[in-house]
């Protein structure tokens, strides 16, 4: 049986999945140009957006209602990041947080926090990769779906199983690492995928290469995946990183 | 056990009790050899003055008793009454008179009278085999006795002498005891100086010992611990306190560097991050191709400024040996294959041909962030500034025993196994200006694109694993870069 990886979705490149909407989310940000953006960029992703500028009001906003998840920046003014979710955990807080932090390593109390459910984000960051952590934060909640066997996006069919993709029928020659690639842009059909969020979920590496390497490699894929006379699925994003069209 | 015991015999602690065991063997040697030689003349002093008294008694008891018939006994008596007061003699001892005698010889110089055991024609034979008359006490030896006889003697009126002989056998018993009494407690002596100066200085120098293995504990990872200091004041519990107190300026010294640091990162990270997300934003905004494209541009020269900035705290960090770790277990191998199979279409594309060369799988403790990004720095490298047709192998191996020290600030790491990673390739090879400091900051070829921070990140990274990092020209052309980092502990 095969099961669409992504309902039907807006033009717009971030679409939410449909159980995302409206997800009440509650962001501790005390810088001012990031809380703008951020909020923007959230809403119109289809989050419901509190912003809190310190670890008092976020408290207190959490105390007096439900989030679905949380960011939480490390550099607040007057508490720090990770005393201040253990205190909101404390309260009773459940939702996952997804952490942004200035630092570039992930010190013990991080990972400490992450094998607890929760997620980090060193800044700067691509918003896209943002997005992507948070919905992967929210699906570690919803209820498990059944294991894929199979993927579909418009003509394009991946065998898990057999790992063979095939588009319209034919079958396409490709290499281990090209399926794995591939599978990756399909399940995240229709959204925008990073460099770094690619090399880090294909590869298994937290890299940022000086050279092009994942460029060429998605050349590579594009020209057997949407050669002669086939209608190009495989976008390309300036500045952002890549996308696989659903529509 | 083995290396132990040879510690041990290097140690400072059985140098110095050796030499002062030397030294204070060697002195009461010569104490005790001096007593001896003062108590044996001592000795020898009163048993000649006892022999020269008595002879002097029995040459005038000799001389005024009537030649008769009773003369013999007389004399003889006398003779034998003296022999009861021998200096030296055991108290328990046998009335035997074998150690004494008392001879008179006449004018022609046989035989007169003889008092003591035999017929002393032994002790007369070897009188007169003795050349010379004198009369001060001398020296006898007797056929038939070990020891020898002191003998003295006095010309009686008439013709002829008179002789008393003691054995020197008590003398030499006497002294005899003496040396085993002075042997034993030599030896005991120089036994119980030997312990004493060896425990006590192995004492004081394991304090060193631990001073030493605590130090070398202390490295980058772990500011916080301190030598152990004892209560007593001398120039060791000094060493232990001034090391302490070098710690605790260091500690802060780099807990100022870590405030920079951070600081610095987060105070600009903050607008880096705002930047990008408005870039970020309106360029979902845009429609236009051009427009598009110069913001596209922008985003990605904020994340090349991001890396520089990332690397070059990095490198500032790992300099002062203040850079933080989060080590996890790494298999240098899986990540090679994963770097290869993400660089090989790149390094086709650029005419580069890239081969691995693994043995296997190689486990080694470190930061993964840190180890993946200078591992891709390398690839990056050889993608920069290799032309077309060259190769590039990257060898993983193991070494067992190095050579050389891992790493010159830890001697611990001098024998450590450790896992070899070898870059090299057949290209031009580091131009002649860059050689002498390659790992040096802002430093690159001519000919290479991309920032020249790379191998000071390699080195920052390595120095930060206590590892050590090498590169040089190949003598058959082309660049090889060497990285070893200690296994990890199993």
């Amino acid at each position: 049986m095969t099961i669409r990886s992504s309902p039907p979705s807006p033009a717009s490149s971030r679409c939410p999945l449909s159980y995302h909407l409206f997800m009440r989310l509650l962001l501790v940000e005390d810088e001012h140009d990031i809380q703008s953006f951020l909020r923007q960029a959230l809403a119109e992703a289809g989050y419901q957006v509190d912003v809190s500028p310190d670890g008092k009001t976020a408290e207190s906003l959490a105390a007096t209602h439900a989030y679905d998840i949380l960011i939480v920046d490390l550099g607040l003014p007057d508490t720090d990041g990770i005393n201040l979710i253990l205190r909101l955990r404390r309260m009773g807080v459940r939702a996952p947080v997804l952490i942004l932090s200035a630092r570039r390593s992930v010190d013990d109390r991080v990972r400490g926090l992450e094998q607890g459910g929760d997620d980090y984000l060193t800044k700067p960051f691509a918003l896209a990769e943002l997005l992507a952590r948070l919905r992967n934060l929210l699906k570690r909640n919803a209820p498990p779906v059944g294991e894929l066997t199979r993927l579909h996006v418009q003509d394009l069919e991946l065998d898990l199983l057999r790992r063979e993709a095939t588009r319209a029928g034919q079958a396409l020659q490709l290499t281990p690492q090209e399926f794995v690639l591939l599978e990756y842009l399909c399940r995240n059909a229709g959204r925008v995928v990073t460099r770094s969020m690619i090399l880090e979920k294909v590869w298994g590496m937290r890299i940022q290469p000086d050279t092009n390497v994942v460029d060429v490699h998605i050349y590579r894929l594009r020209g057997k995946v949407d050669g002669e006379g086939r209608q190009p699925l495989i976008r390309t994003l300036r500045g952002v990183g890549y996308v696989l069209k659903d529509r | 056990m083995h290396t132990d015991r040879k510690a041990v015999m290097h140690s400072a602690a059985w140098r110095i009790s050796a030499w002062a065991t030397l030294a204070f063997t060697l002195g009461t040697l010569v104490v005790f050899l001096f007593l001896d030689r003062f108590v044996a003349n001592d000795i020898q002093r009163r048993s000649d003055a006892w022999i020269t008294g008595e002879i002097e008694t029995l040459s005038d008891v000799a001389a005024h008793t009537p030649k008769d018939a009773l003369y013999d006994r007389v004399v003889g008596e006398v003779a034998e009454l003296a022999s009861h007061e021998v200096p030296n003699r055991e108290p328990n001892e046998s009335a035997a008179n074998d150690s004494v005698f008392f001879l008179q010889t006449g004018p022609d110089g046989g035989l007169r009278l003889w008092v003591g055991e035999g017929d002393g024609q032994a002790v007369l034979q070897a009188i007169r085999s003795q050349a010379v008359l004198i009369d001060r006490p001398y020296d006898i030896r007797v056929r038939g006795f070990r020891i020898p006889f002191r003998v003295a003697s006095i010309a009686m009126e008439g013709g002829g002498r008179v002789y008393l002989g003691l054995s020197e056998r008590d003398q030499l018993r006497v002294l005899r005891k003496l040396r085993y009494r002075f042997f034993f407690l030599w030896l005991s002596l120089v036994l119980l100086g030997f312990a004493i100066v060896f425990f006590t200085s192995r004492r004081t120098l394991s304090h060193v010992r631990g001073i030493t293995e605590a130090a070398s504990r202390i490295g980058q990872s772990d500011l916080k611990t301190r030598v152990p200091t004892t209560r007593r004041n001398d120039e060791i519990a000094q060493l232990a306190l001034t090391l302490n107190r070098m710690l605790d300026r260091i500690e802060i010294t780099v807990h100022q560097l870590h405030t920079i640091t951070d600081s610095l990162a987060h105070d600009l990270r903050s607008p880096l991050t705002a930047i990008r997300g408005k870039l970020e934003t309106s360029l979902d905004a845009v429609r236009e191709a051009e427009p598009a494209d110069a913001i596209a541009s922008a985003i990605d020269e904020l994340d090349r400024l991001t890396d520089f900035l990332n690397k070059s705290l990095d490198v500032a960090e790992a300099r002062a040996d203040a850079l933080r770790l989060s080590p996890v277990s790494i298999d240098l191998d899986e990540l090679l294959r994963a770097m290869v199979d993400l660089y090989e279409p790149s390094m086709l594309e650029g005419g580069i041909h890239l081969h691995l060369d693994s043995c296997g799988p190689v486990r080694i403790s470190g930061d993964e962030g840190l180890i993946h990004r200078m591992v891709a720095n390398l690839f990056d490298n050889e993608l920069k500034h290799l032309r077309s047709g060259a190769t590039v192998t990257v060898q993983l191996a193991v070494d067992p025993e190095p050579r050389q020290p891992l790493s010159p600030s830890i001697p611990d790491s001098l024998h450590a196994a450790c896992a070899v990673l070898i870059v090299r390739d057949n290209g031009a090879g580091f131009s002649p200006e860059v050689r002498s400091h390659l790992f040096a900051r802002r430093v690159k070829n001519p000919d290479s694109t991309g920032h020249g921070l790379g191998l000071a990140f390699v080195d920052a990274v390595v120095r930060a694993h206590s590892g050590s990092v090498t590169a040089a020209n190949r003598p058959s052309g082309g660049a090889e870069i060497a990285v070893r980092l200690p296994l990890a502990t199993a």
